[in-house]
């Protein structure tokens, strides 16, 4: 990943985190704000629907009031005061005032508890009603709602109690209103919100005693959670739940169950005051909307900025990275141009500098040691040429003072100065030839090569000076790796690299030992390894082992490990070198299995051998 | 002293102001008949049938049929108020030892509305549908020979009440009778497809026939409209636009209230309880005993009728049979728990309510019906009222009916017959069945028979409701037969001037202490 797209994305990410933040805390806490304001809303519908049931209440109150005042009521109890009344004659007496007084419920019930007159449920006249008469305080109390049992069941009642008084005769009068869905038409409510009523008249969940308005609601089973949630509490309270009737959210509805209970706190119905979420998530959509949007922009904003900023700060440093790369390269005299004196502009002002003072450096280094291989290739040339040029001026002199000689003995000095002459002079000419060699590498052709192969017919060459007759013997193992595919290289190039490896261990075993030669292959590559059992190199002598015309060995010219070096170099290849002192050196090669545009070419014919050159120049080195 | 004077002079004008409406009272209203008028008759029946042939023994509707029966039919013999048998459209009859074969003479010069004469062919095709059976009547020189397969020693109590009237159907199929009136309005009665003899009009006007053999009666004509609601029957006698009404039990107190004059029959209407089988629970005698036991008599007739009706505790009423304060058990609410306790949880009644439905009409039916619930309740035994409407088929989807609150009218004066009748229909109707009683029944095998059937309580007798009427006060000489029949024939209306202060304007109270004991 480049530095650029790093630069971006963190520039991205940052941005696109920014903005979801402020997205988010902004949705939130905007939307929690409608929620308080929604919630506050509620409650004060709450409140207001208590206020409206207390005012029901004292209208019922006042309505049983106004029934214990009629003049009909007190003709009624001074009848009945009298001994042995007919309380019969009052059977019909309670409808007839629920009529007057508008009222659904309404009973006389004798000082006894005997009901006298009822409403509601006239075939109970004569029953007692205990509860009534219980309670000795009952003009002083306000309306309660009370389970009132009907010819056809039970309902629900907001009822109050007075007491009609003539001498000691006490009548009470229980009047009520049914608590059903009219009683919910009744209620007040904003637009929206609906209000269901739960009569908790039987022991377990009853769907059909949840009406609205318009009576049982067709969903009552999923209010059935919540209406069990109050009836399990000791002490009845108000629980609020959201319920989502479709799979749109904008369905749902939050309902404020509160609960209604009687004179002794019994568990007598649920109002359930729903209040819809459409307007609220309908709000928090568009809010959520207009996020989106903005955040999209932004993020729109971001990438440009974004980019325009990484390309801004990544553009010095890629200048700064292709510099480097050129410097690289080799030239050394690679200028970037980058404006500013921030520290991108410090750096490639120090990168330019670094250029300069490295290719003035170069140049001075480049002469120095071009100065150094001249001097070192006159002293090598000088050893080479003094070596054969002695023998030739002590030849000439021997000729010089053999003029003195008798003929026959003139001659024979004479022909042997000749061959001595040649002799020399042929030697000579190999240490130029061997010289002009070095300078004329040619360069690698490419081909299908089968490395255990080459290798093998490196080794095939030096095999009959492994056994040679008067010195000692040099053992060869081979560990090739057979499987090995072919590679793309140059053979003959490759023969003569291994050529000198060989040679350099034959040279490296005097008192004889093991060459192990082994292959293997790599991911990309294919590894040769040259290992001899000699007596080992220092580090010094490893560093330089590859220098041009460094030797160790007596009449080495220091080429050898140099051409294979540059083999290896030609082919993209590595060489490398480990050795212990004492215990032999190992060579290893690393070679690219494949180059771009190289195709197959047929196996060329095996050579039997190299040539005589070949070898006295491998043999030399 | 001129203030004394003055005090004075007041109390004298005041005390000549309180005596003037006592002198300015006409004088009382003459006792002698007269002639004329509209008798103006209102009833609450919606259905009125002028066939006998289809009258339903027991129902109530036939009740009111048999009331406008008699104002253009005849019987044979007719029962007075001292409970003696009185020639009508017989003259004489005769039996034989056994009381199987009854003889009647015809009175001659007898003829039907249509001008047709009374035959005995004619009395034989009216009544041979009507006999039960083992019953045949043929003719007999001038008059009629009723042949039973059975001692008959009641068929004169049979033929002087309930529908054996003697009528004619017409080509038309319009009725003629020999009754004192005929009917004019509608001539053709609308006909029910259902019923084809009932008659749905919401008006029926009866005319005095001036031929009649038994004498033209006072009253010029007889309106009678049918179906209006009581509480406006009530009013329309109170503003003068009616002058006959039946008044429901409840209504009666109000009745009272407002001095409107009312008439009560002896009790003629049992109210009950029927055991269907059909619920498998129904049919445990523990059940049934503890139900009864349950059953608070005494405060449904004294508060909830208001002292209008009886408690019933037997199945025919004391007038009736003689014998029924000799029958009954009274409310045990303790027993009827303990009964009901045995019973196993999952019967009838404890976890699955039994259900009860009201199969006579009115909102007095219902209240009885949901004083039976109450009632039973207390025993804790589970009951629900169902509309009139449900089916009482146990092979339908709702549960069956397990309990019947019926009204039975007492047609006969025949106490074995009526027993019969009730048993037959409670046999027939409860899926049972049907048992003779045997002929000829006296009075401790009656006894006996109907204290069985009360102990197998498949009926459960409630109240005995007597029949009011509301009369108004220009009406004259109202009275009413043992077999429950007004005598309009012998009705005048007084002119309306003259009723204010007239004596009759009192509760009155029919007696026929020759029939009912």
């Amino acid at each position: 990943m480049s530095f650029r797209t790093k630069v971006f994305l963190i520039f991205l990410i940052t941005v696109l985190a920014s903005v979801s933040l402020v997205a988010y805390g902004v949705t939130y806490y905007t939307q929690r704000a409608f929620e308080q304001m929604d919630a506050a809303r509620t409650d004060a519908l709450v409140n207001q629907f208590k206020k409206e049931f207390a005012q029901r209440g004292e209208t019922v109150v006042q309505q049983v009031e106004n029934i214990t005042n009629a003049d009909v009521t007190v003709r009624m109890v001074l009848d009945l005061a009298r001994p042995n009344a007919d309380s019969s004659l009052y059977l019909h007496d309670a409808n007839g005032a629920a009529q007057t007084h508008n009222l659904d419920f309404v009973e006389f019930v004798n000082s006894d508890g005997a009901l006298i007159s009822s409403a509601q449920y006239p075939a109970r006249v004569g029953y007692k009603v205990d509860w009534v008469t219980s309670n000795k305080i009952w003009d002083s109390s306000g309306a309660f709602l009370k389970r009132e049992e009907l010819p056809d069941g039970v309902a629900l009642s907001l009822t109050a109690v007075r007491t009609a008084t003539v001498g000691e005769k006490v009548v009470y009068i229980i009047g009520g209103r049914r608590l059903d869905q009219n009683f919910l038409a009744s209620l007040v409510l904003p637009t929206g919100m609906r209000a269901l009523l739960y009569r908790n008249l039987e022991s377990s969940f009853v769907p059909t005693s949840l009406t609205d308005t318009a009576g049982p609601i067709p969903q009552a089973d999923q209010f059935q959670s919540l209406i069990e949630q109050i009836q399990k509490q000791s002490q009845p309270e108000m629980i609020v739940k959201t319920m989502q009737w479709t799979n749109d959210p904008a369905s749902a509805e939050t309902f404020h169950a509160m609960p209604l209970t009687g004179r002794h706190n019994e568990l007598l119905g649920v109002l359930l005051l729903g209040s819809p979420q459409r307007e609220l998530v309908q709000l928090r959509r568009q809010i959520l909307r207009t996020a989106g949007l903005v955040a999209l922009a932004a993020i729109c904003i971001g990438l440009l900025l974004s980019f325009w900023v990484s390309k801004r700060i990544t553009q010095p440093v890629e200048e700064l990275a292709n510099g480097a790369r050129d410097v690289a390269s080799g030239r050394w005299d690679t200028h970037i141009d980058v404006q500013g004196s921030d520290e991108v502009g410090q750096l490639a002002e120090a990168f330019n500098n670094m250029t300069f003072t490295l290719a003035s450096q170069k140049e001075k280094l480049v002469q120095t040691e071009r100065v150094a291989a001249w001097r070192e290739l006159a002293r090598r040339l000088a050893h080479e040429l003094r070596n054969p040029l002695f023998p030739l001026q002590i030849t000439v002199e021997n000729l010089q003072r053999a003029r003195q000689l008798a003929p026959a003995q003139f001659q024979e000095v004479f022909n042997e100065a000749t061959a001595t002459l040649k002799a020399e002079l042929a030697n000579l000419n190999s240490i130029v030839g061997r010289f002009s060699d070095f300078s004329k590498m040619p360069a690698p052709h490419f081909t299908r090569v089968n490395v255990n192969d080459a290798l093998r017919n490196a080794v095939r060459l030096f095999e009959p000076q492994f056994t040679a007759v008067g010195k000692p013997a040099i053992t060869t193992e081979y560990f090739l790796n057979e499987a090995l595919r072919e590679i793309d290289a140059d053979p003959d190039l490759l023969h003569r690299a291994f050529q000198n490896l060989v040679l350099n261990a034959l040279d490296a075993l005097p008192a004889g030992g093991t060459l192990t030669l082994r292959t293997s292959e790599r991911e990309d590559t294919v590894r040769i390894e040259v290992s001899d059992t000699g007596k080992g190199l220092t580090p010094e002598e490893c560093a330089r082992l590859f220098t041009p015309y460094y030797t160790t060995k007596q009449l080495g010219t220091g080429l050898g490990l140099a051409i294979v070096q540059s083999v290896v170099a030609d082919h993209l290849g590595t060489i490398s070198v480990s050795s212990e002192e004492g215990r032999g050196t190992t060579f290893r090669i690393d070679l690219p299995k494949r180059h771009d545009g190289v195709v197959p070419k047929p196996k060329p014919e095996a050579k039997p051998g190299v040539t005589e050159s070949e070898r006295a120049t491998a043999a030399s080195d | 002293m001129r203030f004394t004077k003055l005090l004075w002079l007041a109390a004298i004008s005041a005390a000549l102001l309180a005596l003037l409406p006592y002198y300015a009272t006409p004088a009382p209203a003459t006792k002698r008949p007269r002639y004329g008028g509209t008798l103006r008759v209102e009833l609450s029946a919606t259905t009125i049938s002028l066939d006998p042939r289809n009258w339903k023994p027991g129902s109530v509707a036939s009740a009111t049929n048999e009331k406008l029966a008699a104002l253009i039919y005849d019987r044979l013999v007719t029962l007075d108020d001292y409970g003696r048998f009185q020639p009508a459209l017989a003259t004489e009859w005769t039996h034989d030892a056994a009381a199987k074969n009854w003889q009647f003479k015809l009175r001659p010069g007898v003829k039907f509305s249509d001008g047709t004469p009374l035959s005995p062919k004619e009395v034989v095709a009216a009544l041979q549908p009507l006999l039960p059976a083992g019953m045949q009547i043929v003719t007999f020189e001038n008059g009629v020979q009723i042949r039973a397969a059975r001692p008959a020693p009641d068929l004169l109590e049979q033929l002087a009440s309930g529908r054996y009237f003697v009528y004619r159907i017409l080509p038309d199929n319009s009725y003629a009778g020999t009754g004192p009136f005929v009917l004019v309005e509608p001539a053709l009665p609308a006909i029910s497809e259902a019923n084809p003899s009932a008659v749905k009009p919401a008006h029926l006007k009866f005319r005095a026939r001036e031929d009649a053999w038994s004498a033209r009666a006072f009253l010029d004509a007889i309106a009678v409209t049918a179906g209006d609601p009581p509480l406006r029957q009530l009013l329309n006698i109170q503003v003068g636009r009616a002058d006959i009404i039946d008044i429901p039990p409840d209504l009666v107190r109000k009745a009272r209230q407002e001095n409107l004059r009312v008439w009560s029959s002896f009790p003629d209407t049992l109210l009950a309880l029927r055991l269907d089988n059909a619920p498998p629970g129904t049919a445990d005698p523990r059940f049934r005993e503890a139900l009864d036991f349950s059953l608070d008599r005494d405060t449904m007739a004294n508060v909830l009728l208001q002292r209008q009706a009886l408690p019933a505790l037997a199945l025919l009423p004391q007038w009736l049979s003689g014998y029924a304060f000799l029958l009954g058990s009274s409310m045990n609410l303790e027993q009827a728990k303990a009964l009901h306790a045995k019973l196993p949880a999952s019967s009838v009644g404890g976890s699955e309510p039994v259900r009860l439905r009201v199969d006579a009409v009115g909102d007095l039916m219902k209240l009885l019906g949901e004083r039976v619930a109450v009632n039973a309740r207390q025993a804790n035994i589970s009951v629900q009222i169902v509309p009139h409407s449900a089916p009482s088929s146990a092979n339908s989807n709702a549960a069956a009916i397990g309990l019947h609150l019926f009204a039975w009218h007492y047609d006969s004066l025949s106490p074995r017959v009526e027993l019969q009748t009730l048993a037959q229909h409670l046999y027939s109707e409860s899926g049972g069945e049907s048992e003779s009683i045997e002929e000829p029944l006296n009075p401790e095998k009656l006894f006996a028979q109907e204290q069985r059937l009360l102990e197998e309580r498949q009926i459960l007798p409630l109240l005995l409701l007597p029949e009011y009427i509301g009369i108004a006060s220009n009406v004259r000489n109202w009275s009413v037969e043992p077999s429950g029949a007004w005598r309009l024939a012998d009705v005048w209306l007084e002119p309306p001037e003259s009723t204010a202060s007239n004596p009759e304007n009192a509760t009155e109270r029919t007696t026929a202490p020759g029939v009912h004991p």
